[in-house]
């Protein structure tokens, strides 16, 4: 499903004149299967957030071979990119990223909207995807209104209203107590079951990435362990 | 995204800020009512001048003063010739009778002007009748509206010096036969000579009723009879007082005008002042149009200022919609349409501001200035002011105006949220 083959970029840091180069990822190569849950687990600022905005195509790495669903994409330009993201992925964030001014609902449509559905077919399928992950009290909730889990639970939703092939997932629980951690985790794994969804985790917990099929693991920049798992 | 849904997208924003878009609103929509306003008085103006002048003269009419280098009088053949230009519908040619002369009928006596002149022209030209029909004979004559209560006996002049208004003659004018008495200028005794017509017809009122027709129409034939008229041996006497050529329509006058410059004619017809009218008013509503665009363009930095605070407040958001896989393109719009929305919905407002301004300082200033001028004793009654006039070519330029500038005021923050940089925003507070 995502092949990365020698991905290396750095970042420029200082002022102008004076700047350094930090390099970030050192030539990462790594494949992600079909239907699986791969975890990419690694210490803070080991290079995991830099790696998943490449293959969101959020920047430009300096080098890289990158294949999503049969394409190359770092030739994309920004708008063909984000034609490919509105078909392909699905997002969830640490920190949910929810729009304050909809309601879960809305949230949850958002991604439809964009893409041009019409409204009838629109609530159809919020209505349904409400009820697969057990939203239907909260829907007219604002952000605001709604704890860590269900705000999750509603960016994940909204990650999945327009049935892309791969969820890209930062830090997923990243912002939930435990326990909390655990339902979402859950959720994961079933919808990667029922819908043979791919995920993308990145995460720095080791009880998360137990969760997926597929593990690599990212230190100062380079994989430095990668091997299949079998779920829990 | 349906463009429905673009729509409910930038309600809903707006409705976020209903304090500050409404404010942007208002500043937009003052903005563009005093481009109007200000613009309508040049047009108010302008229309005021233009219907003063066209009601004062016949439109149509084109005077004849001459022709270069002969200074000869123009003859019945030339008058002939510019009867056969296009566009021409009739020449007249009238003669005034200058020496003091008398109209007199029965005991009743009028000094009434007398006109030599054809009275077929005058009828293809400009003269209709309300009563009778034109003359038939060269002894037949057609006399003015207010002939006949011009027409006193002696009592009713001495009553009418005193400053009463006598009804004159009542009864029907149409084949009573009136005299003429004219004092020859020329001879050494002077004394009436006396002629005697029929009355055929009877002109028209004048539009305007302040003016009074009291001619007596005779027959051009009368110009060898007539003693002031009659050139003595060896003197020239111009034959014709005044020539007027009618074009069909007001819109022929300006070619009729210009092919009888062409030939060499001196002439003046409406168009001629008509047309430095335009030019002076044209540039006055230009530069009107232009001070209240600055007002626009205060305005619109309202509006630019609004449109980088939305930009800058909705980063985040504007980073999530580019990430799920919104279209820079798409972005652009969605903030152009809000700019675009508050520069038609202020313009909307102006305009109907703009009308009820305009209708208000119509009643007021008019009555205004009339009282001091009737105070001063400058009669000015008969005039119809026009302050403001808000036609729909001004309405369409301001709008033109205020829109675009709202526009492009919100090209810059429009252009900076599609340059948002997805990382930097999901990374922000929320
Ligand atoms: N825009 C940037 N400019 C400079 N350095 C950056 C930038 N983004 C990330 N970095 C650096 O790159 C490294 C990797 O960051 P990141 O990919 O976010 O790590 P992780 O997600 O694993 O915590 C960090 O040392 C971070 O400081
Ligand atoms: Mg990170």
């Amino acid at each position: 499903m995502i092949a990365v083959n020698h991905l290396v970029h750095s970042f420029k840091v200082g002022k102008k004149g004076g700047e350094r180069n930090i390099p970030v990822l050192k030539g990462v190569t790594l494949e992600v299967r079909k239907g699986e849950v791969t975890a990419i687990l690694g210490k803070s600022g080991s290079g995991k957030s830099t790696l998943l905005h490449v293959l969101a195509g959020f920047m430009k790495p300096d080098s890289a071979t990158v294949r999503i669903a049969g394409q190359e994409t770092t030739g994309l330009s920004a708008a063909e990119y984000a034609e490919f993201r509105l078909e392909h992925f699905g997002f969830i964030f640490q920190n949910f990223q929810l729009m304050p001014g909809l309601t879960a609902f809305d949230n949850i449509a958002l991604p439809l909207k964009i893409k041009g559905v019409p409204r009838g077919q629109r609530e159809l399928n919020v209505l349904q995807l409400l009820k697969e992950v057990g939203l239907q009290e909260v829907a007219d909730h604002y952000p605001n209104e709604l704890s860590g889990g269900q705000q999750q639970r509603v960016s994940i939703a909204r990650a999945l209203i327009t049935e892309p092939p791969i969820i890209l997932a930062d830090e997923p629980t990243g912002s939930l107590d435990s326990e909390t951690e655990q339902d979402v985790l859950q959720l994961i794994r079933s919808l990667n079951e029922n819908r043979g969804t791919t995920f993308v985790i990145i995460t720095h917990d080791e009880e998360v990435a137990a969760i997926a099929d597929r593990q690599y693991r990212l230190h100062d920049g380079e994989l430095v362990k990668g091997g299949k798992r079998h779920a829990v | 995204m349906l463009f429905k849904d673009q729509i409910g997208f930038i309600r809903q924003h707006m409705k976020r800020n209903r304090l500050r878009t409404a404010m942007t609103v208002l500043a937009a929509t003052m903005g563009c009512a005093f481009l109007i306003v200000l613009a309508s008085v040049g047009f108010g103006l302008h229309k005021t001048l233009m219907d003063e002048l066209l009601s004062n003269q016949t439109v149509t009419e084109i005077q004849i003063h001459g022709k270069e280098d002969s200074g000869e009088p123009i003859t019945a053949e030339e008058q002939e010739l510019i009867r056969q230009l296009p566009g021409v519908d009739a020449v007249v040619a009238r003669s005034y009778l200058e020496s003091p002369s008398r109209v007199l009928l029965d005991d009743r006596l009028n000094r009434a002007q007398i006109i030599l002149t054809d009275a077929e022209q005058e009828a293809k030209a400009e003269l209709d009748l309300s009563a009778g029909a034109l003359p038939s004979s060269r002894n037949e004559v057609i006399v003015g509206y207010h002939f006949a209560e011009n027409l006193l006996t002696e009592q009713e002049l001495i009553a009418s010096e005193k400053g009463e208004s006598p009804a004159g003659y009542r009864g029907d004018l149409i084949g009573e036969t009136i005299r003429l008495e004219v004092m020859s200028s020329e001879s050494e005794e002077p004394g009436p000579e006396t002629w005697e017509f029929t009355i055929a017809g009877i002109a028209e009122e004048p539009a305007k009723d302040w003016r009074v027709d009291n001619l007596v129409l005779v027959d051009e034939s009368f110009r060898e009879e007539f003693p002031v008229f009659t050139a003595p041996e060896g003197e020239e006497v111009a034959p014709y007082f005044e020539i007027n050529a009618y074009a069909e329509d007001l819109a022929a006058v300006e070619a009729v005008t210009e092919s009888l410059k062409t030939e060499g004619y001196y002439v003046y017809s409406v168009t001629e002042e008509m047309t430095t009218m335009n030019l002076f008013f044209n540039v006055l509503k230009a530069g009107l149009i232009f001070v209240g665009t600055i007002a626009v363009l205060i305005a619109s930095i309202g509006i630019f200022n609004t449109m980088t605070m939305a930009v800058t407040e909705r980063t985040r958001e504007i980073g999530v919609m580019k990430a799920i896989g919104a279209q820079p393109k798409l972005i652009q719009r969605l903030f152009l349409m809000e700019s675009a929305w508050i520069g038609i919905v202020g313009t909307m407002l102006a305009v109907v501001i703009s009308f009820a301004v305009s209708a208000l300082v119509n009643q007021l200033i008019p009555n205004i200035v009339l009282n001091i001028l009737a105070e001063d004793g400058a009669g000015a009654e008969g005039m119809n002011i026009i302050v403001s006039d808000i036609p729909w070519q001004l309405v369409v330029i301001a709008s033109f105006i205020s829109i675009g500038v709202a526009m492009v005021s919100g090209w810059r923050p429009a252009r900076k949220a599609t340059e948002i940089d997805v990382i930097q925003a999901l990374r922000q507070e929320l």
